[in-house]
């Protein structure tokens, strides 16, 4: 099995992981058999409040509570392991400090070494000294540098969450052939482009101590693909700019082409000529920028085989200029029909299927029935709610927390694929997704056909690719191929038959 | 371990399943040529040869009434059948309900094409008993006054059972065993007899 470490850092690290675990439950992690790699997640944010941070906490959560409850009642559908190590703030190693000149104590530095302090206040302004931590590294990276330059991985490896994961490493390393750590973060910004390569040195010289070379170390480093709307008050202080971007990226580029080598064995670079625009936020619950296509690129740079390659840094680039296709996407055979896939499911699961399982709490059983012959396949046709021939009743508390697991991933799914596929910058267009289709709906939703563009969309007739057309195909699947019953065993059949 | 995802098994079943499944052209065929025997065979020789008694009134000949009477009223209630069957197939063929709900809403469809075919079959029965001949001003029987066949009571209570039961060979049957894609639990008895297993 496969084993893959993703740390997050920062809020566009953050909405990297966030990608990355719906690439996951669309199966497109996995090893060359097709088994499904086990994907550790961790997330690095000083910015405790930061809403990017929620965001991804809660598709991890989200998927993570979905396949906890499916376990072992289906198949195909949503077959990857997820291990959450959790977040972790680079400040808590300063015992509570929420500011530089808390964490670098500058009266006793003054005391006991002069010239440092006077270093000090040479490296950083007085507003840089004093400004609050707890909404991120704002914007600069010298900050941020500062910070996590004293983080001691020996140190963190005793406890917490780097203890759990980093032991897990170990694990992985000793039982299987494919493990591998992939970084994400911006290197235009304060947290990632100070954090990514910091801690890509500092896990490589961990394994390096530990003898465990054949793990790689990777990275996801975001160029510049957005910029601000709006601008920060008199009152914001310190604050990420958008005119800073250009600069910061230069200067991690820089340190990237010198001491890289000794950071990640490869890394994977992708930005955008064309920004989206996002409106100014200082950081924390209001830095709530949509999700971006080149989140998600980023996060395919996971999937590209670099066990033969040389190659050290990747880059990416698009057939057209003013539009984004399947064929712009590394592995886009694969990857489009299993985000297609998802895609799908979440429409005709969330806007169909589970409406349908809502009604039928309403109804008799043999009167939902009538109209929805389907359902004998995977629940008791009887209203009396105990198993018949092994399935479970539609009422069951068990079977309802399931679809209630499922809800609140697909919500999640569906709000992020209609992001990306709406988030694109002016000027701009994708031909992946149909946004409107993604947006949540009062109709039920039975067309499928314009969800997904291009060449992953279905082969089928646009008449026949209807969530009708599934129930029919499941009331007449022969028995052996419905293997799982309950509310498990529909979605997993459901995603079988969506693609 | 989960088993992997077989990309060639992937349906395409969706493709396959749009339309009746072969089970159901089987069952349809079956209930239409069984409908025929019934109607045009069994059910005369049935009258003729098991409740004579019933239909025989005074100055009334049986064969002359199985000839111009009950078989042209059970043929026209026949090509009415057919008629609401095509009628329900074409339409449960070309919908595409999105909820069951959507699909429960055709039930009342179905009773009424029912009940609508009762009434039918009670009118053709009528007519080719009574009102064709009051019509014209003629006489059915050679030599009589009455310008209709005088059926007894009796002999309408078993016309009128036969129309209930050329109702449920003709239509009730065929539906139940064949309405296809999700429609094919609406027709009442369906979830009784197909969908509780």
């Amino acid at each position: 099995m496969k084993h893959i470490f993703a740390i997050g850092v920062g809020g566009t690290g953050a909405k990297c992981l966030e990608a990355l675990v719906h690439l996951h439950a669309c199966g497109l992690l996995s090893d060359p058999d097709g088994q499904p790699a086990r994907l550790g997640v961790f997330l690095v944010e000083p910015d405790q409040q930061s809403a990017l941070l929620a965001r991804a906490q809660t598709a991890i959560s989200r998927y993570e509570t979905m396949q906890r409850a499916i376990g072992r009642g289906a198949d195909y559908f949503a077959r990857g392991e997820l291990c959450n190590y959790g977040t972790w703030s680079p400040l808590a190693t300063s015992s509570g400090a929420i500011s530089l000149d808390q964490v670098f104590p500058k009266a006793v530095l003054r005391t006991q070494a002069p010239g440092v302090a006077a270093l000090f206040d040479c490296l950083f302004p007085p507003e840089e000294q004093t400004a609050d931590l707890d909404v991120g590294f704002r914007g600069r990276p010298p900050i941020g540098s500062a910070v996590m330059s004293r983080i001691s991985l020996e140190k963190e490896a005793q406890v917490g969450q780097w203890q759990r994961m980093l032991v897990d490493i170990q694990t992985a390393a000793e039982n299987s052939e494919s493990t591998l750590i992939h970084l994400f973060g911006s290197v235009f910004g304060g947290t990632g482009a100070s954090g990514v390569p910091t801690l890509g040195q500092l896990i490589k010289d961990w394994l390096t101590r530990q003898g465990r070379n054949s793990v790689k170390v990777q990275a996801s480093l975001l160029l510049p693909y957005f910029d601000f709307e709006g601008a920060a008050n008199e009152d914001t202080g310190v604050h990420a700019e958008s005119r800073s971007f250009q600069l910061n990226t230069n200067a991690a580029l820089q340190y990237l082409s010198s001491r890289g080598i000794s950071c990640f064995d490869h890394v994977f670079l992708i930005g955008s000529d064309i920004k989206a625009r996002y409106g100014f936020s200082i950081g924390g619950m209001s830095q709530s920028n949509a999700a971006h296509l080149v989140e998600l690129l980023a996060a395919l740079g996971l999937r590209h085989p670099t066990q033969n390659s040389n190659a050290y840094a990747h880059v990416l680039s698009r057939a057209q200029s003013q539009v984004v296709t399947w064929q712009d996407l590394p592995d886009d055979e694969l990857v489009g029909n299993g985000l297609a896939r998802g895609a799908r499911f979440a429409v005709a699961w969330r806007h169909n299927f589970s409406r349908e399982i809502d009604e039928a709490q309403k109804l008799s059983m043999r009167s939902f029935l009538s109209g929805a012959p389907w359902v004998r396949r995977f629940f008791s046709p009887h209203n009396s709610g105990g198993n018949h021939a092994g399935r479970p009743g539609i009422r069951d508390n068990t079977q309802l927390s399931i679809q209630s697991s499922i809800n609140q991933y697909t919500d999640t799914l569906l709000q992020w694929l209609n992001q990306i596929s709406s988030n694109v910058g002016s000027g701009f267009k994708q031909e992946l997704f149909t946004p409107s289709l993604l947006a949540p709906a009062d109709q039920l939703a039975n067309n499928l056909h314009k969800i997904v563009q291009g060449k992953a969309r279905p082969r089928r007739s646009e008449n026949s690719d209807t969530v009708e057309a599934i129930k029919v195909a499941m009331d007449w699947l022969p028995e052996d191929q419905i293997t799982h019953p309950g509310m498990a065993g529909l979605a997993d059949c459901l995603w079988l038959l969506v693609a | 371990m989960p088993r992997l995802l077989p990309p060639s098994a992937l349906p395409s079943a969706t493709n396959d399943f749009s339309i009746m499944r072969p089970s159901q052209f089987i069952a349809l065929g079956s209930c239409v040529a069984i409908g025929m025997a019934w109607v045009f065979l069994m059910q005369n020789w049935i009258l003729l040869n098991i409740f004579p008694g019933l239909l025989v009134g005074p100055g009334l000949n049986l064969k002359d009434y199985l000839q111009t009477g009950s078989s042209p009223a059970f043929t026209v209630f026949w090509f009415g059948c057919i008629t609401a069957l095509l009628l329900w197939f074409s339409t449960t063929l070309t919908a595409r309900p999105s909820s069951s709900r959507q699909v429960r809403q055709v039930q009342p469809l179905w009773w009424l094409a029912s009940i609508g075919l009762v009434v039918f079959g009670l009118l053709c029965l009528s007519w080719f008993t009574i009102f064709r001949w009051q019509v014209t001003g003629t006489s059915p029987i050679e030599g009589n006054a009455v310008n209709f066949y005088p059926v007894p009571a009796g002999g309408w209570f078993l016309l009128i059972g036969f129309v209930l039961i050329d109702l449920i060979v003709l239509f009730w049957l065929p539906t139940v065993l064949a309405t296809p894609r999700t429609y094919r639990f609406v027709v009442p008895g369906a979830v009784t007899l197909l969908g509780s297993r």
